[in-house]
């Protein structure tokens, strides 16, 4: 118990003391954003760990655009129209995509029956 | 040249004791005499066939050695300047001989299965050989047809293209080999799944048996998942360690599947139900393994991955593949109606068997979001050319719902008892450790802002199930195995999600002798330097970081340009400590004076490691435990 108590002090002293600085909104929108955009160049990466000039300059576009006064939303539809569905990594849920979405959840209902038939039904 | 030939006979000589094996087997299946030993010839030849392909695979490692370019995967593999130890980890740092350390293994472990299998029934082992020596025929011929690693060139080269560059890593030079002892570890299970549903042989002693062989692969499997995530850490150079790439879901599905597999075995050994069951996430297991090869060899996938591609090896895989299944599927269904299914209400809501259900409920639906999510984007593509990317949000949102409930069940079901436990008064530290989580995950709460309920929720399970696999440790040590693994698992994802929240990171275009402020503390480039290596040359980077208490820390990351192939590469300077890593790289940028400067401080980098050893380790204790 002793081992528990210290533990759990050290991870709440180590909390308190980690404060992150949130100097500059837009600069922690911009990396939420480029964290879910493709790197159209590169292979496997996001916008956000590129350091392609690619990633680069769409770094400055989506800065651009805050400062402009853009929404996120606006800003993912505005790069949607520019380069397709295929630059964000969160896909919406619509006609193509429903079956990716649903898949799982019904997979996940029919196993909850399955089981359920089998433990208590018979 | 000479090692090159005895390499390539060594092959054939192989494929033809496989082709005799196969049929010996099966005709001494059909013969069906009862007497309880293996033909000898079985044992022989056996050996003899894991006596060439290892041949082979040193002859391969010589020639890589002895940089013989008239081999044509030394050719386009390999330089005369490279580090020896990268010459001979680039005989399987590439798609042929990869492939032949696939094949390697998989002699290796038919040859440790027939000799480890001896109290199991004669016909059921022979089954299984024949099984096992389909698909070991099969990677010879994929071997010799498609990929053959001992192509001739002529005339000679005089320089070999040299190995890419971020392969050459120590990280990478273990990661394959030990990946594929999980993934062929796997075509045992397979094999002799089916074997022991046609000889109608599932029960506990076919469990126990097999379930050592379910702990070796699942061990290797975790490891080399690992041991990839590492290297991307460290290598890529962006400080991540998982990016949901497709690469990296492949081998994390047959996990999943296996994960489950382990559980199950349990049931079939203590209470012979699931028989079916198993079956099936054996064959899935395989089936993923294989696809997984499949899938990065084909080069379909968009990935760090793709050096190693080529469509027509593909289509050989995917056909092969088919077949396998095909062949898996026929069988399961013709055989499955001899296996007896025991009536009635068979699992109790409040029993080990129970909570072990629902464990591959969830391991079920995990490995369907993973799967789905990595070939939705392909068919679509295909069907309707419609270009989607399925990134971590996706992931996110699916998983984080279901780990939540998953955690709690984790961290009471492996208590309960077998068939049926009786509902006891909760223990009041139980209810204490709740109430500490609550606390703990509430203060989070506050601190992460409104938006990031669902994961504060997450932590409050995760800090229990820590908690209480912690208690269960000191408590009692029966089944320190799967404490252990429990227990690590826990703390990853305690420690994931708080590497997420807690991490800083600067980045900046800075020139030498610049001077940067972040966060109380000063960033300062002070020089460069040049340096050589064996088969590059590099610039070294000199910064220091003066935090507020004028401490120094001093970072060398490099920017290495490797001479051939001519590829720059980012090494980045990482100082570990327990509660974070300070990650720094540098990369050039188009003009040369400025440098790209990224550093980056991440929360409870080294327990990720840390907690997936111990899941790993779990497992080893557990199959040293079942040897003994």
């Amino acid at each position: 118990m002793k081992l528990i108590k210290f533990f759990l002090l050290l991870l709440i002293v180590f909390l308190l003391s980690s404060t992150k600085i949130f100097s500059d909104e837009n600069k922690i929108l911009v990396d939420k954003i480029s964290k879910n955009l493709r790197c159209l160049i590169c292979q496997g990466q996001s916008v956000y760990d590129s350091q392609s000039e690619f990633a680069i300059s769409m770094k400055l576009l989506i800065k651009e655009k805050l400062d402009k006064g853009n929404t996120e939303k606006e800003i993912y539809n505005f790069l949607k129209n520019q380069y397709g569905d295929w630059i964000v990594y969160d896909p919406k849920f619509d006609k193509k995509t429903m079956l990716l979405w649903g898949f799982p959840l019904i997979l996940f209902i029919f196993g909850g029956i399955l089981i359920f038939r089998k433990v208590f039904i018979y | 040249m000479i090692f090159n030939n005895i390499g390539y006979y060594s092959l054939v000589f192989g494929l033809f004791i496989s082709i005799y094996l196969l049929f010996f087997s099966f005709f001494l299946y059909i013969k069906g005499k009862s007497n309880n030993d293996l033909n000898l010839n079985i044992y022989h030849f056996s050996l003899i066939q894991l006596f060439l392909v290892i041949l082979s695979f040193i002859c391969l490692i010589l020639c890589f050695i002895l940089s013989d370019f008239s081999n044509e995967t030394v050719y386009y593999n390999s330089h005369t300047t490279k580090p020896i130890f990268y010459k001979i980890a680039g005989a399987w740092g590439n798609h042929e001989g990869s492939l032949l350390l696939w094949l390697l293994v998989l002699t290796l472990f038919i040859f440790l299965f027939i000799i480890k299998s001896k109290s199991q029934p004669k016909k059921y082992r022979l089954l299984s050989i024949f099984f096992q020596q389909i698909i070991i025929t099969g990677f010879f011929l994929f071997l010799l047809i498609t990929s053959n690693p001992f192509d001739y060139l002529f005339p000679t080269p005089k320089e070999g293209l040299g190995l890419n560059p971020i392969l050459q890593d120590p990280a990478l030079v273990i990661h394959p080999p030990i990946l594929y002892l999980g993934y062929v570890g796997s075509s045992i299970i397979f094999s002799s799944s089916l074997a022991a549903l046609i000889e109608n042989n599932l029960g506990t002693i076919w469990a126990k048996h097999i379930k050592n062989w379910v702990f070796v692969s699942w061990i290797f499997l975790t490891l080399g998942i690992l041991l990839g995530s590492i290297w991307a850490y460290y290598e890529l150079g962006w400080g991540g360690f998982w990016f949901w790439d497709p690469v990296e879901n492949v081998s994390l599905m047959p996990w999943f599947s296996l994960t489950a597999l382990l559980h199950t075995i349990l049931v079939l050994e203590k209470r012979q139900l699931l028989k079916l069951w198993t079956i099936v996430l054996s064959i899935s297991t395989f089936s993923l393994s294989m696809s997984g090869t499949f899938l990065v060899r084909s080069g379909i996938l968009n990935s760090v991955h793709t050096f190693a591609s080529d469509p027509e090896r593909g289509v050989f895989i995917l056909i092969f593949l088919f077949l396998l299944i095909f062949l898996a599927i026929f069988i399961f269904f013709f055989f499955s109606k001899n296996i007896e299914q025991v009536k009635g209400r068979n699992f109790y809501w409040l029993s080990k068997d129970f909570s072990i259900l629902i464990n591959n409920w969830f391991m079920m639906y995990f490995l369907s979001v993973v799967l789905i999510g990595t070939v939705y984007p392909i068919f679509l593509e295909v069907i309707t050319s419609d270009k989607i990317s399925i990134g971590p949000p996706f992931y996110n949102k699916l998983l984080i719902p279901f780990l939540i409930p998953f955690l709690i069940i984790m961290s009471f079901g492996p208590k309960l008892k077998w068939i049926k436990d009786r509902f006891e008064m909760l223990k009041l530290y139980k209810i204490l450790f709740f109430f500490i989580s609550l606390i703990i995950s509430i203060f989070i709460y506050e601190k992460l802002g409104k938006n990031n309920l669902l994961i504060s929720i997450l932590i409050l399970a995760g800090i229990y199930l820590f908690l209480i696999s912690l208690i269960d440790f000191f408590k009692s040590k029966n089944n320190l195995s799967q404490n252990i693994s429990h227990f690590g698992f826990s703390l990853l994802i305690l420690s994931i999600i708080l590497n997420s929240f807690f991490s800083s990171e600067f980045s900046s275009n800075m020139k030498i002798g610049d001077q940067i402020e972040f966060e109380n503390k000063i960033i300062k480039f002070s020089k460069i330097e040049s340096k050589k290596g064996s088969n590059y040359n590099s610039i070294v980077a000199n910064f220091t970081i003066e935090d507020k208490n004028k401490r120094v820390t001093n970072f060398f990351p490099e920017i290495r340009i490797y001479n051939q192939p001519n590829i720059m590469t980012s090494e980045a300077d990482i100082k570990t400590s327990i509660f974070y890593d300070k990650f720094f790289v540098v990369n050039l940028l188009k003009n040369e004076t400025y440098f790209n400067v990224r550093y980056q401080v991440k929360s409870f980098m080294v327990w990720i490691w840390i907690s997936t050893l111990l899941i790993a380790l779990g497992g080893f204790i557990g199959l040293v435990k079942k040897i003994r």
